[in-house]
């Protein structure tokens, strides 16, 4: 295989497993930003960033000095000017005007060709290729030369002001208030660029998100102060069913719906309400009764019960009995057959209403809604829909985590001088955190304006609500601002400051801001040495917070998050229903959370032999002995054909459309986001795909084949397709098949270098042996996200960087993270020009 | 720095005195008779915009005949009732959002091109660049006189993963409407969202209690614009641009404070409506919702432009409900196969059906003596002909309302910009620009007296 032949060896000893070890490396490659360089220091300096060739030159082998540059500029002209040249310009390139002696003249460019030389595409089958060893000492040399010219030349890249978006918002929120309700799908949903929606070029700010954070910003401080309205409102909580097609009412299920719901329960629902006061609260259940919307919610059959609730976040639950057999009235939905069951058959169920886990009440519904012209005949009595009413009967605003947390003072008397003294040290609390820096009384006086302006009409805590509101639209707040070196000259680089370093990484790692303990350290100065960076960055991992890794970089790498917008036909894909999607979703989650706490091997991602399942999925998986709805890790056999991220249902759902696979979207999702090498777009007028030929129904790959004797076509599809052909034998939704328009599958492959494989354990040996690639590509996606910019060509030696010291620790985890903290484009900053 | 002292010290004394009499005599402050002469509702004029994603099956589209009393079209047939209100353009074409060079990537290019005539930058990045879009050249004369300068709204959340097409920033396809060139205003999906943007999110739904929380934000706005102020000194070119957005976007809530203050609750009172609770799962069920809130943006003249995706370009929404379970933009490329070119009508057909209800709504809500739709321009249509080959010649285009002659098929000369066409709008909302994109002069027989 050609892809082999380039891989150079790593000629230096393993450095053991420690991440301190590995960063100690990048540090000495003068790569990483080394704590020598002061942090407010006027000046950069230049020394300490000079390159230390012969820390580069450990990493990897040696060059082979008998081999001269202008015998490699040689090679490039001998083997590549056929397409190459200056008049064919072939994919908008030349290397006649190439210098292997000058790299930083055509970096971008030279990044090009080292990328797609590692990867074994160039020059493409049936053009003439160099010997292999030739071609390995060109890629070893040319990775070697460009990793060495940026390392005396650090460049960390643009940095704009950021601001925050709805994720990372409504997370700071959250851990600025100890407000724990998610307010981010309040706000408008943020633009994505480079496939995340953190890249801070893409956030921008128009009136309407204005009027938008202003009006969410008041919401929040009203609710945490305890200041909301007093008027009854009623909040809707919906439960999402599946919704035939040929309106025969609302599906429900014989089993358990929540982990948070009694373990012998069925159907119902538990979701979180915010309680804003001490008071009274209507809960309103809505049963089923036939109606085909979930729109149309019938008042007959709402069941309502008032029960005391606590100010604060409460879980409400409601759910029936498992142990009740079935009725046996009920038909199986089809078209045939009565639609309403005989009175006589219908008895009461049980239906037990929960707060905090614990039942308030049994309330009895009759089994069956039976109405003059429609009839809940087709399923199990469940619910559809639950309210909240209230508050009734207030009683205060109560004792919840953010007004503990808000009111750290209370006025000692009725005075207003001992309220100011009060709302100073309320005020400079809040705002250190929010500001995420050491707060002076010139970020004080403006908010204790607020204050006293909205003191004057009412109370103190309505006061502090306002200032409160004022510090969640300020701009302090809002944007990630970094300041640069007093009187350094534009375009010099330095590193950020460590309360600087401390909001980078705690929007990379908690899509949100620092906490105390990162504050503190940070205040203090220490937080750029690199004993304590890896002791934080080591907690933080640890900390719940870093689920937002998975939530968001997980989320949009993997396209997780379109999951939710996947409809599959229901026709095709009977089995397919939204427990079954939240399911597939729950899987992918909890795989990749588990790599990040438990510091895994990145390449579980290409083959874990173990995966997360409960009973709905595994069924889906043909996987027996996994019973109940609770989530737990399995082992996999080989014969399952499951493990890593290609088998897993999530990813192959969302690579597919609604009503079939496509081979072309997994393949190209096999190139972008495994391999990090992006076929090119797909020219306009595609010629569309036949699905049948004679009067012969074909099957995809019939049909791919057709496309790919398309010369247009071909010059990508060679790429993509042999990818998502191994993939074949999982359907649409992930089950897995053996045969497709009743033709048994053929799911063999030939990438463009002649490799030749077989179906997804094939696919998986092919990536193991590009694990190298894999990394990369992966250290670039995190990188992306870590950064908010894209990743330039000028940032590959540092992403290689990264991939080496992973490589040297086993692909852990936490070392590629650790890599990415102490890069030089993370933890430095160019002054920009003026 | 954006906001003037001076701006800051009137609403000061605003918030004060609570009246109107410590206010310097402008425009917007006068007082209600002389306002509710000038806001007659003969002169306040609407611009409204729907859009139509992945554009259109073009055979199934355009009318066979020209001229009046033509035959509606399959995709047109629900729109068969208001016959009367609306014409048909054929042969209008958006040349710039051609390639010329850029490759791949006509949906993005586009949607960045439909009300911009304007060639769109290809960049995933900082560096975007349209034009101003018409809706916006619209708004900036009529939201001297509306609180809200513009409303834009949308049925389908921006992508929320992955790329948007190939080489252009989601922002993009997400959005018709471009303030300044390099400033899209993304689309809003959640009605509750609209709702509370038009009317606040209070206790109640009055103009005075309304006023009451705007005059609440007053303070804070003035806290953040210092703030934002002390922020920005010493920052680079690039970060105080940045900044300004957020300034801009300040002084742009301000600016709707002073204006409510001055029409004392004469604009933005409902009586009854119900606020929406969020987005509902059923495609004609959300845009409806939506439309309706056009509708009651214009009833209560809160805002005079509005423009409405009913998706975004590159949507992949399947439409099961009416036999549609393939997703929408594989399906436009659609190969002259029967079955998709069936199924993509049938899409078209809906997203019609959708204009068909705003056009009832509007002729049904009364403005003055006259309807909502008498002093209203609608432009619908999309900004791709047939979707196989990505054309951008002859776009499918309907314009409605009273202010046009309908009953009618309009066939310009060939190769016409669609800026002509909006060119001639703008004359007809009494909104003068000389040049729009690529456009060349009016549209000739557009503006034939109703």
């Amino acid at each position: 295989m050609a892809w082999n032949n380039v891989r150079r060896h790593n000629g230096a000893k393993r450095l053991g497993a420690k991440l301190l070890v590995s960063a100690g490396v990048l540090a000495a490659a003068g790569l990483v930003a080394s704590p020598i360089i002061g942090q407010a220091t006027a000046e950069p300096v230049a020394a300490p960033l000079a390159v230390n060739t012969a820390a580069v030159a450990s990493v990897a082998a040696p060059l082979d000095a008998s081999v001269s540059t202008a015998e490699r500029k040689k090679m490039l002209l001998q083997y590549c000017t056929a397409c190459h040249n200056d008049k064919a310009k072939t994919a908008n390139m030349s290397v006649l005007p190439l210098n292997p002696d000058n790299l930083g003249a055509d970096n971008a460019t030279w990044e090009k060709i080292l990328r797609r030389l590692s990867l074994g595409e160039m020059p493409p089958k049936g053009m003439k290729r160099p010997p292999k060893e030739q071609l390995g000492d060109f890629v070893h040399w040319l990775e070697h030369s460009l990793d060495k010219r940026i390392a005396a030349n650090p460049d960390p890249g643009r940095a704009t002001v950021r601001r925050l978006n709805r994720t990372e918002y409504a997370n700071a929120v959250r851990d600025l208030l100890a407000f724990d309700v998610d307010m981010s799908k309040d706000l408008p949903v943020d633009d994505t660029g480079y496939g995340f929606d953190n890249i801070a070029d893409i956030l921008t700010v128009s009136p309407t998100l204005m009027d938008r954070y202003i009006n969410v910003a008041g919401k929040i401080s009203r609710l945490a102060t305890g200041q909301a309205s007093r008027n009854p409102g009623t909040t809707d909580h919906k439960i999402e069913k599946d919704l035939f097609e040929n309106a025969f009412g609302i599906a429900s299920y014989n089993e358990r719906a929540s982990d948070l719901l009694p373990l012998d329960s069925r159907g119902g629902t538990a979701f979180k309400y915010y309680a804003p006061y001490d008071a009274t609260y209507a809960i309103q259940v809505f049963l089923n009764s036939g109606t085909s919307t979930e729109s149309e919610i019938d008042a007959n059959n709402r069941y309502e019960l008032r029960v005391p609730l606590k100010a604060g976040l409460r879980t409400i639950g409601v759910s029936f009995r498992r142990k009740m057999a079935l009725n046996e009235e009920l038909i199986p939905a089809s078209t045939k057959g009565p639609r309403v069951p005989k009175a006589t058959n219908v008895t009461l169920l049980p239906m037990d209403v929960q707060v905090d886990g614990a039942r308030v009440k049994t309330l009895e519904v009759p089994s069956v809604a039976l109405g003059p012209n429609v009839s809940q005949s087709f399923y199990l009595r469940d619910v559809m829909q639950v309210s909240v009413a209230g508050p009734y009967d207030i009683q205060g605003p109560g004792d919840t985590p953010s007004r503990r947390k808000i009111f750290t003072c209370r006025p000692a008397s009725a005075s207003s001088s001992a309220e100011n003294a009060c709302a100073r040290q309320i005020l400079g609390t809040l705002a250190r955190q929010a500001y995420r820096r050491p707060v002076s009384s010139a970020d004080i006086n403006p908010l204790m304006k607020i204050y006293a302006e909205a003191r004057k009409g009412s109370d103190f805590e309505h006061g502090i609500s306002a200032s409160v509101q004022a510090i969640l639209v300020s701009p302090g707040f809002l944007f990630m601002t970094e300041s640069d070196p007093r009187g350094s000259r534009p375009g010099a680089i330095h590193r950020i400051t460590d309360l600087e370093l401390a909001t980078r990484l705690s929007l990379f790692l908690w899509s949100s801001i620092p906490d105390e303990e990162l504050l503190a350290v940070a205040e203090k100065r220490k937080l750029s040495d690199p004993a304590v960076l890896k002791q934080q960055v080591s907690r933080m991992l640890a900390d719940t917070r870093s689920k937002a890794l998975t939530d968001n970089f997980a989320g949009q790498w993997l396209y997780l998050r379109r999951l939710e917008f996947q409809k599959p036909d229901r026709r095709a894909y009977p089995d397919f229903d939204v427990r079954l999607r939240s399911a597939m979703k729950t899987e992918t989650e909890m795989f990749f959370a588990g790599v990040v706490r438990e510091n895994r091997s990145v390449l579980d991602f290409l083959g874990a032999d173990y995966t997360y399942l409960n009973q709905r999925l595994a069924e889906h998986y043909g996987i027996k002995g996994v019973n109940g709805t609770t989530f737990r890790k399995v082992q996999l056999e080989p014969a399952l054909h499951r493990g890593g991220l290609m088998g897993q249902a999530s990813v192959l759902t969302v690579t597919s459309y609604n009503n079939r696979t496509s081979v072309v979207l997994r393949g190209k999702w096999i190139l972008e986001n495994i391999l990090a090498a992006p076929p090119p777009p797909p020219p306009p007028d595609i010629p569309a795909l036949n699905e049948a030929r004679n009067g012969k129904v074909m099957t995809v790959r019939e049909q791919m084949e057709m496309h790919r004797k398309h010369p247009v076509c071909a010059s990508c599809h060679t790429k993509m397709d042999p990818f998502g052909f191994s993939l074949e034998n999982y359907d649409a939704t992930g089950a897995w098949r053996s045969a497709d328009a009743g033709k048994l599958l053929d799911v063999s492959a030939t990438l463009p270098d002649g490799t030749n494989f077989d179906g997804p354990k094939g696919l998986r040996d092919v990536l193991m042996s590009r694990k190298d690639q894999f990394v990369e590509a992966f250290t670039e996606r995190l990188m992306t996200y870590a950064l908010a910019r894209g990743v330039e060509a000028y940032d590959m030696p540092a992403v290689r960087l990264v991939r080496n010291a992973a490589r040297d620790d086993g692909y852990r985890m936490h070392t590629v993270v650790m890599g990415i903290v102490q890069s030089v484009p993370f933890s430095m900053r160019r002054t920009p020009e003026k | 720095m954006i906001i003037t002292r001076k701006t800051m010290d009137r609403r000061t004394l605003l918030r004060g005195t609570g009246a109107a009499l410590a206010l310097p005599m402008m425009e917007a402050m006068l007082p209600r008779s002389v306002k509710a002469a000038e806001t007659a509702a003969a002169a306040r004029k609407r611009l409204h915009v729907i859009y139509t994603p992945n554009g259109m099956m073009m055979e199934n589209w355009t009318p066979a005949q020209a001229g009046e009393n033509y035959t509606l079209s399959p995709i047109l047939k629900p729109l068969e009732a208001h016959r009367e209100k609306f014409m048909v353009v054929s042969n209008l074409d958006h040349a710039q959002a051609e390639a010329l060079g850029d490759g791949a990537g006509d949906h993005g290019r586009c949607c960045g091109s439909y009300l911009t005539g304007a060639h769109v930058k290809k960049t995933e990045g900082a560096d975007l660049a349209s034009g101003v879009s018409m809706d916006q050249l619209v708004a900036q004369k009529y939201g001297e006189v509306t609180q809200i300068p513009s409303l834009e709204l949308g049925l389908e959340q921006p992508s929320l993963a992955g790329s948007c097409d190939t080489g252009y920033s989601c922002a993009y396809t997400n959005t018709l409407s471009w303030s300044t060139p390099s400033t899209p205003l993304p689309v809003t999906t959640n009605p509750r969202a609209v709702f509370e943007r038009l009317f606040g999110d209070g206790d109640s739904l009055d103009a005075a209690s309304r006023l009451a929380q705007l005059r609440r934000q007053a303070s804070i706005l003035d806290f953040v614009a210092d703030d934002a102020k002390r922020l920005s000194a010493g920052m680079s070119a690039s970060d105080k641009r940045k900044l300004d957005e957020y300034m801009t976007s300040v002084r742009d809530i301000e600016k709707r404070i002073q204006k409510a203050e001055a029409a004392g609750g004469a604009a933005g009172s409902v009586t009854s409506f119900a606020r929406p609770a969020g987005i509902p799962d059923d495609f004609q069920e959300h845009a409806r919702m939506m439309i309706d809130l056009q509708v009651l943006s214009a009833q209560s003249d809160l805002t005079r432009v509005t423009t409405l995706m009913l998706a975004r370009e590159v949507s992949g929404r399947s439409y099961p409900e009416i036999g549609v379970p393939d997703a929408h933009h594989p399906l436009s490329h659609h190969g002259n196969d029967p079955e998709k070119v069936a199924k993509l009508t049938k899409i078209n057909t809906l997203h019609m059906e959708q204009i068909a209800y705003y056009i009832q709504r509007m002729s049904e809500t009364k403005d003055g003596e006259a309807s909502l739709l008498d002093n209203t321009l609608l432009l619908a249509g999309a900004s791709l002909a047939d979707p196989n080959s990505h054309s951008h010649r002859n776009l499918p285009t309907i314009v409605a309302g009273g202010l046009v002659k309908g009953n009618r098929h309009l066939v310009a000369a060939k190769d016409t910009p669609m800026t002509n066409l909006m060119l001639s709008m703008m004359d007809m909302l009494d909104v003068r620009v000389d040049s729009l994109g690529d456009s060349t002069g009016r549209l000739s027989g557009f503006a034939s007296v109703a």
